[in-house]
This record gives structure tokens, sequence and C-alpha cells, in this order.
């Protein structure tokens, strides 16, 4: 009997176990075709290839993917293989770690583009910092990553090997309060945020611009990401009198809360921040969703020849996931790294230097090309020099961009 | 103050929910003193069950006046089919194995469950779509109820009506009772335990599979991650109520949400508590008011009914 | 659909007359085989396969090319011109004291547009979205940049309500609508945190109530 049970038991654990591994395995990254021979350089990946925002990791991923593909097929860095190694990191801070200390631990992983969570880059930025090896996110919109937790006082560097291709929320959650104050003309704001790193710096940017502006704050709310019930809250919202909701998180929460608060009968906008621009937002919150606001960062695609050119070849690319809000970031910032190992490769007469972790991260601060979003290039901090942003309205169940805006400061 | 009462119907329907669930988690414990974690997954596979129901099999369009009864049968029976072999391939060979084996099973068999529904259900990777009934709110008073909390208001007390008939006057419901007094006398007096085990875990199925549908029709989504966090919660209403009291867990259930609810909305008007007031804080404060009960009344609000075994 | 096309364009079994498995049936569309026509008729399908193989080279040729032009490397030869947002910058200078002083209800800031590339853009509108403040310029719109120009704009802002007027703003716009032979865009530029600074230190000097004092600090 009791070996019966002790066979039962570890066959379900080994049951759950490789399901898990298999979850795991099952989305590491083909590596692009390796053809001429010489050296190969892989560019890591980190971004959540499961779970709720997959739709968005997924899009980064295969972004990158293209660029590795695109590199190896122009031959641009002669002798020069790219290939790519895609981590999972469910935007779990503590699957970011892990995922970082095994892509420094690669010796040719010379550059990692991600992650998407501004929380989940805190946790990875030393691990890399520490091995001198480049960090790229297409996606991270927290300020205090590149200019410190101080960043409204004194802007510090914590990291020289960290760069972001995405505006930072210091521009973006005033942005959005310039947006919905003027031009909405809205006036009273129910502010909702979901406490994590990225939320809650972009409801926190928000709430001090609209305020400056002469707007009142009528409530403010927390809730917790794991759940689907804000039924409560959404109550709140209608009796505030609140004309305007500002939700700082992400499009998995965000939908449901959108959809529960135009349940209770108020018929008012919810304003979220590039974290629910994505199609899925719009599936989630139903057909009441009309009218929702959201910033992204980057100008929209039509404006864009180059993201043009890019959207053709993703789609030649036969990719099964959308390319998503950062498509575009994540292929630039993936090519930034081809850009900097380039420069080390040219200036080594052709070939890769022993320590070639520390000179493409120092070669990366002057990089600067024409990519897909316009030009990159980083400024001291390591943030993008191209600041632009928009504002995009939902209408007839898709996203529509409505208004455009540059920052040139 | 005209919000209380819409809170508290937040409340009651939240509750209900829980109450539905955690009617799984109750029965399974007073009869076969094992603590089912594999049940938030139960309700989640009934959800998937009721989605495929409606988009896989029922024709494009079809009215949700038929395709609801439909989608209720099959979540059911996709949800009993698996609670029923989950009994009897990872439990009922450990019945006689120590506590934890079953226990350590079920967390596994919860883990196995939620990755076989994202790794083959198709698009279950991120949140799917549920469908939705059509029609705008009702208005009582100050109170706006959904169309999909309809469904909710109506199947819990009704659900809970069938349960209490079925426990209290039928043959199999007093067999049951039998059972969980005690099982080896049970036995003895020619109750098939074994079978009443099985429509144990088969009735648990059931009402999580109503729970999963409605669950679905409050929301609008459901996902393959929806159990774990709705199982916990029932569990502990359950446990609030008294486990192994059926009445027990709607109760617990009802408080639980209720709780959670004004936690949410009123907590951080008390002065000095704003920081603890948000959706955030109504898990601790649910926590909080779990540890109270049990502080006073170990054996939860309604007490364990069914027996004083040791 | 190159490779079907030169298909049948080799010299095969059918170029010889009465060859029974010719593939003489995939080329003439009514069916007619050869082997089954009387000899009068054998020129036909010898004519009409000249006629393929030309055609089919011509397509071979055509695809080829299609294939060829369709991969070319990036930058295709007719771009057309970018949108006008794309070309456009607009940098904050700095605030305007004007030797003969300027009314302190209506501060004034230099601009500098440029454009980078691309066909010459026009600003049609210059403006701002905050209540309570109107916004002049000079040179009034609308005007034309010319690409790799630099042309400076003072902006002069009206205080109308000073009830209204945001007293401290981070990240004030400037709206702007541009038009070049792409399209006529709307578009905003937030000059960033000294503009910033200085718009909200001049139009808290011009809703105080004595102006007179301010207007030189």
């Amino acid at each position: 009997m009791r070996q019966r049970s002790l066979i039962a038991i570890t066959a379900a654990l080994a049951a759950g176990a490789l399901t898990l591994t298999a979850c795991g395995s099952r989305d590491n990254g083909k590596s692009s075709d390796s053809g001429s021979g010489g050296t190969t350089v892989t560019i890591g990946i980190d971004a959540p290839l499961t779970g709720d925002l997959s739709a968005l990791g997924l899009g980064i991923k295969n972004s990158v993917d293209l660029a590795a593909k695109t590199a190896n097929k122009q031959n641009y860095v002669k002798g020069v293989t790219f290939k790519i190694v895609a981590k999972d990191d469910q935007a779990q801070p503590s699957a970011g770690q892990q995922n970082a200390t095994s892509l420094v631990a690669d010796n040719s992983v010379l550059g990692v583009v991600g992650p998407l969570n501004s929380s989940v880059a805190q946790s990875m930025q030393k691990v890399f910092d520490d091995a001198k090896l480049v960090e790229v996110s297409p996606a991270n919109t927290n300020p205090a990553l590149t200019q410190g937790d101080d960043w409204q006082n004194t802007k510090t560097r914590p990291y020289k090997s960290y760069f972001r291709t995405a505006t930072t929320d210091a521009i973006q959650g005033p942005f959005a309060a310039q947006y919905v104050y003027n031009d909405a003309k809205k006036t009273k704001v129910f502010v909702i945020d979901d406490k994590k790193t990225y939320g809650a710096g972009l409801a926190a940017t928000f709430t001090t611009e609209f305020k400056k502006l002469g707007g009142k704050v009528v409530g403010t709310q927390h809730i917790n990401p794991d759940s689907k019930d804000f039924s409560a809250v959404a109550t709140q919202v209608k009796n505030s009198g609140a004309d305007v909701v500002y939700y700082g998180g992400e499009y998995p929460q965000a939908g449901p809360l959108s959809k529960q608060i135009k349940a209770t009968g108020a018929k008012i906008p919810v304003v979220g921040g590039d974290g629910i621009f994505d199609p899925t937002f719009i599936k989630l919150a139903g057909s009441n969703a009309t009218g929702d606001l959201a910033t992204s960062v980057g100008a929209p695609v039509e404006d864009l020849d180059s993201a043009k050119t890019f959207v053709k070849n993703y789609k030649a690319a036969g990719y099964k996931d959308e390319y998503a809000a950062y498509g575009g970031y994540s292929y630039d910032s993936a090519w930034a790294i081809i850009e900097a190992v380039k420069k080390v490769v040219d200036d080594n007469g052709g070939k890769l230097p022993s320590d070639a972790r520390a000179k493409v991260t120092a070669a990366m601060q002057n990089v600067s090309f024409d990519g897909v979003t316009g030009k990159v290039s980083f400024d001291e901090y390591g943030d993008a020099t191209n600041k632009q942003l928009t504002v995009y309205s939902v209408e007839n169940g898709a996203w529509k961009a409505v208004k455009s805006g540059t920052y040139t400061g | 103050m005209n919000e209380l009462p819409q809170q508290l119907v937040n409340g009651l329907l939240l509750g209900s929910m829980y109450g539905l669930v955690a009617i799984g988690y109750t029965m399974v414990y007073g009869i076969v003193q094992l603590i089912n974690f594999a049940h938030g997954e139960i309700f989640m596979t009934g959800a998937f069950g009721a989605l495929t129901v409606y988009v896989y099999i029922l024709p494009n369009g079809t009215s949700m006046w038929i395709a609801l009864p439909l989608m209720l049968i099959g979540a059911m029976l996709v949800s009993t089919t698996i609670a029923v072999g989950a009994e009897r391939f990872a439990y009922r060979p450990l019945r006689n194995a120590p506590r934890l084996a079953p226990l350590i099973t079920a967390i596994g068999l919860s883990l196995a469950l939620q990755q076989a529904v994202w790794a083959w259900y198709p698009d279950a990777k991120s949140a799917r779509t549920f469908p939705q009934i059509d029609g705008g709110p009702f208005h009582i008073g100050s109170v706006t109820i959904q169309t999909g909390d309809i469904f909710l208001l109506i199947a819990a007390p009704v659900s809970m009506a069938i349960l209490g008939y079925f426990v209290m006057k039928t043959r199999t419901g007093r067999g049951m009772q039998a059972t969980a007094q005690d099982p080896d006398t049970a036995k003895l007096m020619g109750v098939n335990t074994d079978r009443i085990i099985v429509i144990a875990f088969a009735l648990g199925a059931v009402f999580a599979a109503v729970g999963a549908v409605a669950y679905g029709l409050k929301y609008g989504q459901i996902d393959f991650k929806m159990g774990f966090l709705l199982g916990l919660k029932a569990f502990t209403a359950a446990v609030l109520g008294g486990i192994g009291n059926i009445y027990g867990a709607m109760i617990g259930g009802i408080v639980l949400g209720v709780a959670e609810t004004l936690a949410t909305a009123y907590i951080a008007d008390i002065p000095g508590m704003d920081k603890f007031g948000s959706n955030a804080w109504a898990d601790v404060w649910a926590f909080v008011l779990l540890i109270l009960v049990l502080l006073f009344r170990p054996q939860g609000l309604l007490g364990e009914r069914v027996a004083d075994r040791a | 659909m190159a490779v079907s096309g030169i298909g049948p364009v080799e010299p095969g079994e059918g170029t010889h007359a009465r060859d029974t498995h010719s593939d003489g049936g995939a080329l003439d569309p009514r069916g007619v085989r050869p082997s089954d026509s009387p000899p009068r008729k054998e020129s036909w399908p010898r004519r009409h396969r000249r006629i393929a193989l030309a055609a089919a080279t011509a397509c071979a040729l055509l695809a080829g090319g299609g294939y060829l032009y369709a991969t070319r490397p990036q930058k295709p030869a007719p771009a057309p011109p970018p949108f006008p947002s794309q070309v456009v910058d607009l940098t904050y200078l700095g605030q305007v004291t004007p030797a003969g002083g300027s009314s302190p209800r209506a501060p004034r800031f230099a601009m500098r547009l440029s454009v980078s590339h691309g066909p010459p853009v026009t600003v049609t509108r210059i403006g701002q979205p905050s209540a309570g403040i109107t916004m002049s310029s000079t040179p009034a719109p609308p005007f034309r940049t010319k690409a790799g120009s630099v042309r400076k704009i003072v902006i002069t802002m009206h205080v109308t309500d000073c009830g209204k007027v945001p007293k401290n703003a981070g990240l004030p716009f400037v709206d702007v609508t541009l038009r070049n032979t792409r399209a006529m865009e709307e578009h905003s530029f937030i000059p960033g945190s000294r503009y910033a600074h200085d718009l909200s230190t001049a139009l808290q000097v011009a809703c105080s109530n004595e102006t007179r004092h301010h207007q030189n600090a």
C-alpha cells in the first residue's frame, strides 16, 4: 500500500513537473538560421512569454528574432552570425533575475533585449551591470531605472549597462494628464493603480501633472492584480462623480476594470498608459470600451515609413503572434545591439575582442541609426533621445491614433 | 452613503460565488477529511467546458437562453469527469496513506490541470472571452444588478436548496451523513462508502461548475489561472463557515465576500487607515477576519455539524 | 510562379510529333491532344508552343524581375515624402524680454523650428490647449520652412482668464498644425522642463497683482 501511494505521488508530481518544464522549454527560442561560419553572437531576450502578458512578450521575442535574421541575411556584421535565446520571466521579478543570471553565464550572449515590466527590470539591472552585459529594454517606462530613485530632484544613472528605447513615464504620465485635462476637458479623475512599479509610477506622474493643471482627484484605489472582481471599486468610481478614470497598470486588469466600471452605469472613459495599449484590452473590456484612451510610446505606425517596412517584413516572416505594442521598439533595441557589436568588431579588425561585453556596452552609448521608430540613440542616462508619444482612443473595436506629441526638452 | 446597498450586493454576489466553490471543499473534507486543493482547477475546467460548448459545439449566434442550460451541462460534465477521475486515480489509491500524501497529490494535480489547459486548450495562453447575456442592467432603488449576475443570484440559492434537500431527505444523502460521521460504522450498516465518496466529489464538481459559469458571465473572461485565487478564497470561506458543514460553506462565502467588498470601500475612510483600505488590501482584511473568527470559534461560524470525531 | 511558367518551355517530348505523352494537354486549353490530331493540325501546337515559350520567358523575366524588385535592399527608390511631424523639430530657446518692455500679461518665448529633410513644411496653425490663455506667434501662420533650414518663432501668450490658467504645468504643449505634400497633421510639441518653468513663472507674474514690479524679475 505504502509503495503504491509513493508511486502515485511521484507520478503526480512528475506529471506536474514535466508539464511545467514542457512549458518552459517550448518557448525557448529557436535560434535563427546560422549560416556562414565565423563567430556566433547571441542576443538574449527576457519577456513574459506565457501568462496574461504573453501577447506583448511574444511580440518582443519575434521582433528581436526578425532583427537577428535580417542582420544575418544582409551579412551586416562580417563574420558574425546572430542568434537569439528567449527566456520567459512570466512578468515575475524573481524569474527575471534567474533568467539574467543564466544569460550572463552564457558567454556568447553580448546583449539582452528586455524585459517588458519595470519591476522585472529592477531585479535584473544589477546582475547585468556586474557582468558588464548590455541590456536594452523596449518597454520599461519607469524613470527610476535610468535616472535613479530620486529622479524628480537629482538625476543619477544607477547602471551604465542599462538602456531603453521606450519613453519614460516622467513624460508619459504628464502627457496623458495634459491631453485629458486640456483636450478631452475632463476635470475630475479617479486614479487606480495595481501597486506595481510601472502602474503606481505612471499613476503618480499622471496625478501630479493633473493636479498642477487644476484638475481634481476625487478618489484613489489600488487593486489586486490577481483578482478579477473590481465591483467594489467600480461602485466607488460611480459614486465619486468622477468624469474620467486613470488606471496605472496593464490590460489584463484594465479590461475587466473598464468593463465593470461601465457596467455600473458610469459612462466615463478609462485612460491608461502603454500597458493597456493592446487589442486584448478592447476584447476584455467589451463593447462599452468605446472612448477609452491609452497613451503609448512612439508615433503611430501609419506615420512612419520605416515602421511600415517593419510591419511588412514581420508579416512576411510568418510569426504566429502579433508584434503588439513594443514590436518596433524591440526591433530597434535588437538592432542597437547589432550596431554596437558591429562597431566593436570593426574596431578590432573584424574579430570579437576578448572583453566584448564591456566594449559593446561602451559602444552602445554612441549608437545612432534610423530605426523602425525613428532615430535611435541614447542620452547620458541611457534613455532614448527620440521621445514621441501618441494618444489612442477605442473606436469601432480598435485603437485609433488621436494625437501625437514630441518631447523636445 | 447611498453606496452601501450597492456594495453589500457586490459582496453578496462575490460571496455567493465563493460559497458555490466552497461546497466542494467542505463536502470532500467532511467525508474523507481531504483538502482537495485541486478543486479550484476543477472549477476552472468547468468554465472551459462551458466555453467549449458555446464556441465549438453550438452553432454561431445561438441565443443565450438556449445556450446557457447546455453550457451549464457541459461545464458540469467536464468538471465532474475530472473530479471523479481524480478521486479514482489520484486519491483512492492513497486513501489509507498518511494525510500528507493525498495533500501533495492534490497540489500536483492542481498544477497539472492548470498547465494542461494552458498547453492544450486553444488560445488559452491568455484570457478567453466568455459569452455574455445581452440586455442592460436592472435597477432596484439605488442598486444596480448586471444581467450576468442574475444567473448567480438565482443559481446560488436554488443550488443550496437542492443540496439541502438531497443531503437531508434522500437515501444517498443520509448515507453521506452517515459516512461523514463514521465511515467504518456506515460501512457495517450497508452504506457503500466508495460510492458515497465518489458522489461527494461529483457533487462538489457540479457546484463548482455552476460557480464557473457564473464567473464567466460575471467577468466576461476566463483563464487557466482563474481557479487558483478563487479556490484559495473558497477554501477560506469553507473554513470560515466551519469546514464539513455545507450551509457553513455558503455562509462563510457570503461573509468573506461582503467583508472583502466593505474593506475595499470603507476601511480607507477610517482616519489614519487610508493606506490600508484599498482593494489590494482586501485580502489581508479577509484573512484578519478569518483569524478572528477562528480565535473565538475554532470550529468556524456554524461549527462542524457532521461529526465530533477526534 | 516562375517555376511553373518555365516548365513546359523545355524542349521535351512534345516538340516531336506524335509523342503520346506530350505535355500538349497542358498547353492547349481546349485539350486537343497532338497524337489524336490530323497531320494538318500538327503545326498548330507547335506554333502555340512557340507563343507559349515566348510568354513563359516573359513571365519568368517579369517574375524574376518582380522578385528582385520586391526583395531589393530596403530604401525603395520612389520613397514617399515623410510625414511632416516626423521631420519637424521644435526646441525652446528662451524667454524674450524686449527692450521696450512688453506687457507682463503677454509673456513671449522664442522657439526654433527646423525641418530635417523631405519637402518644405508649412505651419498652418500654432496654439496651445490650456484654458485661460490664447497664443499668437511671429511670424504668424501660415509660414513655410524648407528642409535643412531653421526658423525662429516668437510665441506670445495672452492671458484671458487668470482663474483658469494652469499655474504650474509640468509639461505644457505647443500644438502645431503641419502640412507638406504628404499630409496635414496636428502635432503637439513638448518643449521640456525649462520651457515649463519659464512659462509657469511668467504666468504667475502675469496673474499676480503687482505686475509692474515683477516685470523685470
